[in-house]
């Protein structure tokens, strides 16, 4: 996925018990990629089962092409960092409702607030890093379970996220003067290049290059590996572990913040309802991605593919009028395939469960 | 002369290109404990899977009694007669040790309901049987290793009760607890019970078998009886002479670099088992290993912990000194800071990322040297990796490859290399070569001595007296976390085992 540096997973893996031999086991590197294949299979099946009008193919067409990525964008968005997270051995289940009270703030700021643009942004950013930051601490420092941690930060969010909206609403006007947000700000649910490629998108494609040049190339994404790998290990080797472990919380605290800003634009309002469930989606896509809940072992590239492939499935069923149930059912199917294809490698990597 | 009871001829096993095993003869019979040695990879773990019903054998033929047997899978095994015990033992910690027994095969009462009376009564005879006494409602979880061994063992007679087969059933004992599980097996054998015993440790064979089989490179190397000398079973074991074990010693050590003067380990709180260094005295000098002796229990991996800032919360008191210069050794950072390396006598647990491939787990103590401006650099890093691969033979020749897949051996090399690559000046280190098969040791003993001559200190702390006696220059022994004795290497074992355990030699 990346250059010739190894990532987490191992890419060759000797059989049988006696004298390891330098082979290539096949079914890792369907593993490896397995994501990719799994997008690839899915645009085969939309070409196939696209509806048709006048012959062109709807599945292709470039406006439906740009409803998938920008329908894909937040989750993915969220994906990233969730990335991070999960390759430590960690979750983090308030993403969702991270998301939704950064839009509630976002849509408060601008209209009721007063704030700029570039404030309310910052702010926002900060708030979704302070967020982590707490989760993190409060994890590593007593010891809890990131699970039970970020539960309670779920409740937390949706709660706060209530009291600043006052379960109301937050619609978002534009213009110039006070009570009213900049223009500007509604060019994240447009689109660039000639109407094509939507604003959210390319958020999430740069997030996503950024997220994936740390995670390859530098330190803290090694540690981030490391960490994952074995905790004690790397405690032992000199990483500072509860440094890494905050520094994850906070990424994912500044995914889901950046996501709300998004969702708020796309929308043009701010609920604190927003963002519901986005925490289940977002690591369904990571697991698809590759990466594993055991920690150690992923890549971004993974996740991005996952989460589109999540998205273009999706799509294709909608097109087809197939109904939301059976969506569901499509998506827990490719989830247990993605994580039976990762325990068949581990197995035969003699590493047990 | 009846048949034995049984006995394995001409077997053949391949994995992919690997031949396993290349024609095996081995047989057993009632009432003997025999010895199968071998280094990793020499093929007896495949053996063991053959007799157990885990694998079938490609050519050859198992028989028990005389006749001609086959096994699809462990059930059938068991079903004849043939019971093992793997080195996970499979016992559920959070049951009691009745539930544990009755694992799969509960009794029930008319309605369904678990009929635990009769369950605990069951086990209390079972357990008394072999004179064990343990409370059949404890759980599994409270008792030690040796006792839990003793338990998988009455679990799995209980449902095969003809040859007992056991995977290094010693590794995890205490010396006392060796001598408990001997005292068992003698005594299942004298009833009938055929055992093989599969060990790394040499020591143990003349003491517990009646015969022995050394199996190299897929192969039988030999047939001894158990009283051959050590030297004979590590010829065949190896196909090398015994005195190319250990390393020639230093001539000449250099300058204190970590000295210990009255030093105590003050615990933030008090932790029953875990045995405080109190009062220790010692040295360690530039280009000098000095190894820890000391029964279980006697504080020598709290001793290496506390050093390194990995043991329980607590502060150093009395003098403690590296370079002539007082440290407050506190913290890993502190430790690391002050040029100490430190290596656990659980690689698996603390010292590997299984699943992460060898070259990443290599470089994880330096990746602060191959990321400048904090990218990693994957041309230092390949640096790094090319210069560890050189200097331990660690095999395959493959940094790609994911280290949880290598054999023990390999791993432990790989352990040792990765705290190298960061230059320290002191290694401590824990059961260094636990697990570790005899040429694999031979290596590392090499290793560490070459280390040593060019002026790296080794603090080592072991429980296997011969590595101790054959590897160090000094040996401080440690009784209830205090050094109660000094001896040079080359002392005999029995003056060391003497003052470790208070008394005079």
């Amino acid at each position: 996925m990346s250059d010739q540096r190894i990532e987490g997973t191992a890419n060759s893996v000797p059989s049988g018990t006696a004298a390891p031999r330098h082979r290539v086991d096949p079914l890792a590197i369907v593993v490896r990629f397995q994501s990719l294949i799994g997008l690839v299979l899915v645009a085969i099946g939309g070409v196939i089962f696209s509806p048709r009008r006048h012959g062109e193919i709807l599945f292709l067409n470039p406006d439906n092409i740009a409803n998938i990525v920008r329908a894909v964008s937040e989750t993915g968005i969220i994906a990233i960092g969730m990335t991070f997270v999960i390759i430590t051995a960690g979750i983090d289940l308030s993403v969702g409702a991270v998301l939704g009270l950064s839009a509630v703030v976002t849509a408060t700021m601008m209209i009721s607030g007063g704030f700029g643009l570039i404030p309310t942004i910052l702010a926002v950013l900060v708030m979704g890093v302070v967020f982590g930051v707490v989760q993190g601490t409060i994890s590593t420092r007593f010891r809890l379970e990131p699970f039970i941690v970020t539960l309670a930060g779920l409740q937390a969010a949706r709660g706060l996220a209530l009291i600043v909206s006052g379960n109301q609403y937050i619609n978002i006007s534009y213009g110039d003067g006070p009570g009213l947000a900049p223009p500007v700000f509604a060019v994240l649910g447009e689109r660039l290049f000639d109407n094509t490629v939507p604003v959210a998108t390319i958020v999430f494609i740069i997030f996503a290059a950024i997220a994936t040049l740390v995670l390859n190339t530098t330190r803290f994404g090694r540690y981030v590996y490391a960490v994952g790998g074995n905790e004690r290990a790397a405690r032992i080797s000199g990483v500072p572990v509860s440094m890494v472990k905050i520094s994850v919380y906070a990424i994912t605290g500044f995914a889901s913040a950046l996501a709300g800003i998004v969702h708020a634009g796309q929308f043009n309002f701010g609920s604190a309802n927003d963002g519901m469930g986005y925490e289940l989606t977002a690591i369904a896509a990571v697991v698809i991605g590759g990466t594993s809940l055991f920690g150690g072992a992923g890549s971004m590239v993974g996740t991005v593919a996952g989460t589109i492939m999540l998205g273009a499935l999706a799509n294709i069923l909608q097109l087809n009028n197939i109904t939301p149930a059976t969506q569901l059912l499509a998506t827990a199917a490719i989830i247990v395939l993605a994580a039976v294809l990762q325990s068949l490698v581990r197995r035969r990597e003699g590493l047990g469960r | 002369m009846s048949a034995p009871l049984l006995s394995v001829t001409g077997a053949v096993k391949r994995f992919g290109g690997v031949q396993a095993l290349r024609g095996v003869d081995f047989d057993l019979k009632a009432g003997e404990i025999h010895a199968l040695l071998g280094e990793n990879g020499a093929g007896k773990s495949t053996l063991m899977n053959l007799l157990s019903g885990v694998y079938t054998p490609d050519e050859g033929e198992i028989h028990i009694d005389g006749k001609p047997v086959t096994f699809n899978n462990p059930r059938e095994a068991q079903a004849a007669g043939i019971a093992t015990i793997f080195q996970e033992l499979d016992l559920v910690p959070s049951l009691d040790v009745a539930a544990n027994l009755f694992l799969g095969r509960e009794l029930i009462r008319p309605g369904g309901m678990l009929d635990v009376p009769a369950m605990r009564r069951e086990a209390k005879r079972r357990l008394e049987a072999i004179e064990l006494a343990i409370d059949p409602a404890r759980l599994v979880a409270d008792l030690s290793i040796g006792q839990r061994q003793v338990v998988a063992i009455v679990k799995a007679l209980s449902y095969a009760s003809r040859v007992l087969i056991m995977d290094e059933p010693t590794a995890a004992l205490t010396v006392g607890e060796v001598e408990r599980l001997f005292e068992i097996m003698r005594k299942l054998a004298a009833s009938g019970v055929g055992i093989i015993y599969i060990s790394h440790r040499l020591e143990e064979v003349p003491e517990i078998a009646d015969r022995v089989t050394v199996m190299r490179d897929g192969r039988v190397a030999g047939i001894t009886e158990p009283h051959a000398p050590q030297a004979e079973l590590v010829r065949l074991l190896v196909g090398r002479p015994l005195d190319e074990l250990y390393p020639e010693r230093a001539r000449s050590a250099g300058k204190a670099l970590l000295s210990l003067r009255d030093a105590s380990f003050r615990l933030a709180r008090e932790s029953a088992g875990w045995q405080p260094p109190t009062g220790v005295s010692l040295e360690v000098r530039e280009g000098e290993i000095v190894g820890l002796a000391g029964i279980m229990g006697a504080g020598r991996t709290e001793l290496l912990s506390a050093l390194y800032g990995t043991g329980l919360a607590g502060r150093w008191q009395g003098e403690v000194a590296v370079d002539g210069k007082p440290v407050r050794l506190d913290s890993i950072s502190a430790a690391r800071k002050a040029g100490i390396a430190f290596v656990t006598d659980d690689r698996r647990g603390s010292g590997l990322m299984l699943r992460m491939a060898v070259g990443l787990n290599l470089v994880m103590s330096v990746i602060r040297r191959i990321s400048p401006a904090g990218l990693m650099s994957p041309r230092r890093q390949a640096e790094a990796v090319t210069r560890s691969f050189g200097q331990f033979d660690i095999r395959p020749k493959n940094p790609d490859i994911a280290v949880g897949a290598l054999s023990g051996g390999n791993q432990q090399k790989v352990v040792l290399a990765k705290e190298i690559l960061g230059n320290p000046r002191l290694l401590l280190l824990d059961e260094p070569t636990r697990g570790v098969d005899v040429g694999a040791k031979g290596e590392i003993y090499a290793r560490l001595r070459a280390l040593a001559a060019q002026g790296l200190g080794i603090l080592v702390a072991s429980s296997e007296m011969p590595e101790l006696i054959g590897l160090c220059d000094r040996i401080v022994v440690l009784r209830q976390g205090r050094n109660v004795a000094e001896f040079n290497g080359g002392v005999d074992e029995h003056t060391v085992l003497a003052a470790a355990n208070g008394r005079e030699a």
